[in-house]
């Protein structure tokens, strides 16, 4: 039976119009960005030029990097990236189930609701209401909003697979799949957080915990947010622009599975060498070698697909697109296994190479994905003609030259400050350059880095108008095909334990469970597991040798069968988080301290802790000493200091270990307490260096690129909020003293007196309040975010010695190697002189 | 369309070394179904192998140093090295040498200067005064001690001021307004120390000539 159907690409329109309309937006935010790390000014204060000083001060709260920079990454993954793949999706899947999307009531939904939470981070982030994670910033009613229209779209997606009239699934939908289940599972974990107020909230994980769930979430956010999906799009565009079948069905189920099952695992190469567990270490960095091959298998079938099309690359602005997308895709697969090497990492991590990474990705594969598949849907969704193939061209040359000049600069910076930050002077005993001084030595990348972002940021522009002048010259149109209608008896027959009871299922799953039991058990049983995972890979090689055939027929059949080919994506991609993830969980909390115990924050220090992380100051400064020799001569110097153990920052809820050093590591900031104070400390560095340099950076650290922050010295400390702060923190494990409201509040009072006291004899004051007398001025500053933010300062990284040899911690396999080799635990902190 | 599985043909496809078109039609979207390059199978498995190799090598003989082992033992290396070129230069410092060889000669005033300039403005000014003039007729106090003032807290001998460089703030002091100087010989190497000392003492010609 045959009917006639009409696609709804109403909705594709729109996803896509708004994916260009927050693509300029993303772009522009990400080079204001850029322009501030050359030019301090940006954060504000070239305002006054630019309004002819209506507006005046020496920066603006609300675009000062830290606030900024979140802004421009969650609108560029989440907006941009994020409709150009809704857009993608529902084109190419109501095509390749041959049936309309399921309900255009949920389109809508989708639609409207996914602009709205974009719309509410626009406002919130800027606004410095923030999460404080990494990809994860938006407040927790936004992360409620996206999660319930994500559930809409996967459920208008299945919903459309269910009503589906082609009997098997192809390629791109099983990418789709993975990225729906994927996305919420990693968002709803990484989200988990106790609201403290409608804005505010803690996330449930602290210290090391957090750091493993946030790059569980980071990394993974990357693969199946700006990978999955575009892999799927690749496999559905690219064929169809360059007219040419895909080079190889086996090549994208072993790139499919493996891709998806060993993604998942590599997390942690966002954490080597920093305080987290070893053994994390080590998987992150073997599953991301492992990555590199699956990650090529998509590069090829998209570059290899082209074989015998690619004289189209000097005509069709599309093939041009996709064939540089797919060759960014390849260079950012290959380099982002090389970062993951522990040593490679040591030199490239909190650096700028790490910044050019990504945008090799971002820029090269989504960004120009992005803009082939506009290029080619526009004349189809309007029916016309593209407006202008020359303009659609320069747009090409533009972004590329664009990109090479970002990436290369990058390089260049991330390599020399990583260099430049290790050296030593002769002797080796002492490093040779302050971190200021490199900063001044990238300057001039980071202005060619703006340049490569302005030009990519100008041809985008062009894609904008060049698609505008297209959707004009033609008519919105929705194609309209005859299909035949395939029976619900001919499809999805089989059932979810038929799928499992299968031969491959079951080899895979036995030799997975062996594997993992390998890696946690005790000695002696792990050697066993080990011998039983390789007999059973054996056997299933040999298997595959003879049954290869019924094999394939069960794959085959799989394709046609959407919820139990779901269910097994769904374990493919759990496994991994979960052995990582639920070993840390079960170890108790303190014994997971390496000796050394974070002391709580008192009150007031609670609420500069949340100014900290509020105004992002996480994006430039690390709060992590590695167990490298450059990192501990820096930031460690000291016998009792050293790098950073776990039990440092176990009460840090969320975690801020940091992802990038534009300023130097914070870990030790803090000190002991001043002498005859009970509350008041004073770290590295006393009150008024403080107060002084978050007034004017550049007064007591010339070169500097960091954001002045006047407004902190107006701004009123939020004590209101501290009781529930304090309780939701206590609910999350720690351990605060039981104190009333008032205890708290008389509490903060008391220390934000004390420190505002020993500014003002020590001479500070407020350079546009030359009035105030000494009196005003103490009780004006006590009120102040920076005195509270001041408190943290002397705060941070304050630690106690616990004595703590709790042994027989299991699921470590650190720890059993160390029982293995019967060493005595060695204490750096009471060995030696 | 039949449905005879296109997997047979696969399997011909690579015992012939032919390339099969599989028969399914996706929205016109055909695939191949080329094998593996073997280069590529190679990167696989290679990198597969290697997670087995490296794992057992260190989880199951040991072989590797712990991160700790590692860096303790590297940093004790550094701090050997720290302590001796100490020891060195206290071994040839001495208040005269400071004043009299140190202070005299340009270039190790102006290494001084340098040194000084990256690392003692923020508390003790560019000029040497503790605060800075920021225009307006409003000048900002800086966290630390004048240094031309002729009074020295901690000592007024050269070699007072090298210690006290070096080590900062005795542990006991109760410091500047409550400010502590950081142990500078934590990070500078002690000839950098003896330079900014002698830039000091070059600021303070008259009082050091004595």
């Amino acid at each position: 039976m045959t009917t006639s159907i009409t696609y709804d690409d109403k909705t594709v329109r729109r996803f896509m119009t708004a994916s260009i309309f927050w693509g300029v937006v993303g772009m522009l935010v990400g080079l204001l960005a850029a322009t501030q790390l050359s030019w301090w000014q940006m954060n504000g204060k070239f305002l006054e030029t630019i309004t002819f000083g209506l507006f005046k001060g020496e920066g603006l709260a609300y675009i000062t990097f830290g606030r900024i920079r979140p802004l421009h990454t969650n609108a560029v993954v989440f907006a941009f990236v994020g409709n150009m793949v809704f857009a993608g999706v529902y084109y190419s899947t109501q095509r390749l189930c041959k049936c309309r999307t399921a309900s255009d009531l949920l389109s809508n939904i989708h639609f409207w609701g996914w602009q709205l939470i974009i719309v509410g981070a626009a406002i919130t982030l800027p606004a410095g209401l923030t999460r404080g994670k990494e990809y994860a910033e938006l407040i927790w009613p936004l992360n409620i909003g996206v999660v319930l229209i994500w559930v809409v779209f996967g459920a208008n997606f299945f919903w459309t697979l269910a009503k589906r009239n082609e009997k098997s699934l192809y390629v791109s939908l099983w990418f789709y799949i993975a990225t729906i289940i994927t996305i919420a599972l990693l968002y709803i974990v990484n989200h988990l957080s106790i609201p403290t107020s409608l804005t505010h909230s803690y996330p449930i994980f602290g210290g090391v915990q957090d750091a493993l769930v946030q790059w569980w979430y980071g990394h993974n956010a990357v693969a199946f947010f700006l990978t999955t999906p575009i892999l799927g799009i690749m496999y559905y565009f690219l064929p169809k622009a360059a007219d040419r079948p895909v080079y190889s069905y086996r090549l994208s189920i072993i790139h499919f599975w493996a891709l998806v099952f060993i993604y998942i695992w590599a997390g942690p190469h966002h954490l080597l060498n920093t305080a987290l567990p070893h053994w994390l270490q080590t998987l992150g960095m073997l599953f991301s070698l492992m990555l590199w091959a699956p990650s090529w298998a998509g590069m090829l079938n998209g570059l290899l697909t082209l074989r015998g099309a690619w004289d189209k690359l000097r005509t069709d602005p599309v093939i041009k697109f996709f064939a540089v997308a797919v060759t960014f895709y390849g260079m950012a697969t290959f380099e982002g296994p090389l970062l993951s090497i522990r040593a490679v990492n040591a030199l490239s991590h909190y650096t700028d190479w790490t910044v050019g990474h990504v945008h090799s990705g971002a820029l090269g594969w989504n960004g120009f994905m992005a803009a082939g598949m506009f290029y080619w849907l526009a004349p189809r969704l309007w029916k016309t003609k593209l407006w202008s193939t020359s303009l659609a061209n320069m747009h090409f040359w533009v972004g590329l030259v664009g990109i090479l000049l970002y990436v290369s600069s990058m390089w260049v910076a991330g390599i020399m400050q990583g260099l430049m930050l290790a050296e030593t002077n002769p002797g080796g005993a002492t490093l040779k350059y302050e971190f200021v001084e490199t900063l001044s030595q990238i300057n001039i990348l980071y202005v060619l880095r703006s340049a490569g972002g302005l030009f990519f940021l100008l041809g985008f522009i062009l894609c904008a108008f060049n698609i505008f002048m297209t959707a004009r010259s033609g008519k919105a149109h929705d194609d309209t095909v005859d299909v035949q209608i395939l029976e619900k008896t001919k499809k999805d027959t089989m059932t979810i334990g038929e799928s499992l009871r299968q031969d491959p299922v079951i080899y895979s799953v036995l030799s997975l469970a062996f594997m993992i039991l390998w890696f946690l058990l005790p000695h002696h049983a792990d050697k066993a597991a080990l011998a039983v995972t390789l007999i059973l890979i054996a056997k299933a090689v040999s298997l595959f040798k003879k049954e290869g055939n019924s094999w394939g027929h069960y794959f085959d059949r799989l394709l046609e069968n959407y919820l139990p080919f779901t269910v097994l994506i769904f374990f493919a991609v759990a496994i991994g988080g979960m052995v990582q993830i639920i070993p840390s969980l079960l170890v108790n909390k303190a014994a997971n301290t390496e000796e050394r115990l974070q002391i709580p924050y008192t009150p007031l220090e609670l609420v500069g802790r949340d100014i900290y992380v509020s105004e992002g100051c996480y994006n430039c400064h690390s709060q992590m000493i590695r167990t490298l020799v450059p990192d501990v001569m820096r930031y460690g110097p000291t016998e009792e200091q050293g790098y950073s153990r776990m039990g440092e920052s176990l009460y840090d809820h969320p975690h801020q270990w940091g992802s990038k050093r534009t300023g130097p590591d914070l870990a030790r900031e803090g000190g002991a307490l001043a002498q005859g104070s009970k509350t008041m400390r004073v770290g590295r560095r006393d009150n008024l260096w403080h107060f002084n340099h978050f007034w004017d950076p550049r007064q007591t650290s010339p070169g500097s690129n960091m954001p002045p922050y006047p407004f902190l010295f107006d701004t009123k400390a939020d004590l209101k909020s501290l009781p529930k702060r304090i309780a939701v923190q206590t609910t999350l494990g720690v351990p605060y003293p039981a104190m009333t409201k008032d205890e708290i509040e008389q509490s903060a009072r008391d220390q934000a007196m004390e420190i505002s006291s020993s500014l003002v004899q020590a001479g500070a004051f407020i350079p546009d309040k030359p009035e105030m007398t000494e009196t005003e001025l103490m009780r004006h500053l006590a009120d102040t975010e920076i005195v509270a933010l001041i408190a943290y300062m002397q705060k941070v990284g304050s630690y106690e010695i616990v004595d703590h040899r709790r042994e027989g911690k299991a699921l470590d396999p650190d720890s059993i190697r160390k029982q293995g080799k019967a060493e005595p635990a060695i204490s750096p902190t009471t060995s030696k002189r | 369309m039949s449905d005879e599985p296109d997997i047979n043909k696969a399997q011909y496809a690579s015992k012939k070394g032919e390339v099969v078109l599989r028969e399914h039609v996706y929205d016109g979207i055909q695939e191949y179904d080329q094998t593996l390059p073997n280069w590529w199978l190679f990167i696989f498995f290679g990198a597969l192998l290697f997670f087995f190799g490296y794992w057992i090598a260190y989880y199951q003989f040991g072989w590797a140093k712990t991160d700790a082992e590692r860096i303790d033992a590297a940093m004790a290396v550094i701090s050997d090295a720290k302590a001796k070129a100490l020891d060195e230069m206290l071994a040839k410092l001495t208040d005269d040498a400071l004043v009299n060889d140190w202070a005299t000669d340009p270039s190790r005033v102006a290494g001084g200067e340098a040194a000084y300039l990256m690392n003692c403005i923020a508390c003790h000014g560019q000029d040497l005064a503790a605060k800075i003039d920021i225009g307006n007729g409003q000048s900002v106090a800086l966290p630390g001690l004048p240094l031309t003032d002729g009074e020295w807290k901690y000592g007024g001998k050269p070699m007072d001021i090298f210690r006290i460089i070096n080590a900062g703030t005795p542990a006991d002091s109760p410091g500047h307004n409550g400010a502590k100087m950081e142990a500078w010989g934590l990070k500078l190497p002690p000839v950098q120390i003896a330079e900014i000392t002698a830039f000091i003492i070059s600021k303070n010609k008259q009082e050091f000539a004595k």
